[in-house]
């Protein structure tokens, strides 16, 4: 029960990691809340998925070096490998 | 938290490696074959392969999804090819 339900816990989390070392420097699509996206290049996700650094972060005002967008604020996010 | 971040490792491992449809926050749809689930957030992986050979991967995050459909099991050949996207690099 416990034990198998860690070891599956363990195996679908380190899957995500690995993804998230894929997209970490690609071009990436964020779909925000309102019917908003920004373009940015993947940095990174802290452990506790609060935030995700972005570089290169495509604005109308012009691009920001580096930004965090809060995961809040984000629905769903897209990148090619 | 929402019914999908509910769910055990035992309930989302059993959507890994089937072509899903996930309906999120905003009336958002994504389609595609599940690669993972993390289990702190809940948010969904999802790879669909392209005709240049290229993958895209979506990731849908836990707070925005809504339901989450089977659309098609995956066969062992998919699953040999989900399990290659995100493999370590041999050294």
């Amino acid at each position: 029960g416990d034990v198998a339900a860690q070891g599956v816990r363990a195996a679908l989390r380190q899957r995500y990691l690995r993804g998230l070392a894929a997209a970490r420097g690609r071009p990436t699509r964020f779909c925000l809340r309102e019917g908003v996206w920004v373009d940015a290049v993947f940095g990174a996700a802290d452990v506790d998925a609060v935030a995700f650094q972005v570089d290169a972060l495509r604005t109308p005002l012009g691009v920001q070096a580096a930004a965090l967008l809060r995961c809040a604020d984000v629905l769903a996010y897209s990148f090619l490998l | 938290m929402n019914d999908w971040q509910r769910k055990s490792p035992l309930d989302w491992e059993t959507y890994v490696n089937k072509m899903v449809k996930v309906a999120a926050i905003e009336k958002h749809e994504y389609e595609g074959w599940v690669l993972t689930i993390d289990p702190v957030s809940a948010s969904i992986v999802l790879a669909t392969f392209l005709e240049n050979e290229k993958v895209s991967i979506s990731v849908v995050l836990g707070h925005a999804v809504q339901e989450v459909e089977i659309l098609k099991e995956g066969d062992d050949e998919m699953k040999q090819r989900l399990s290659c996207i995100f493999a370590p690099e041999e050294s």
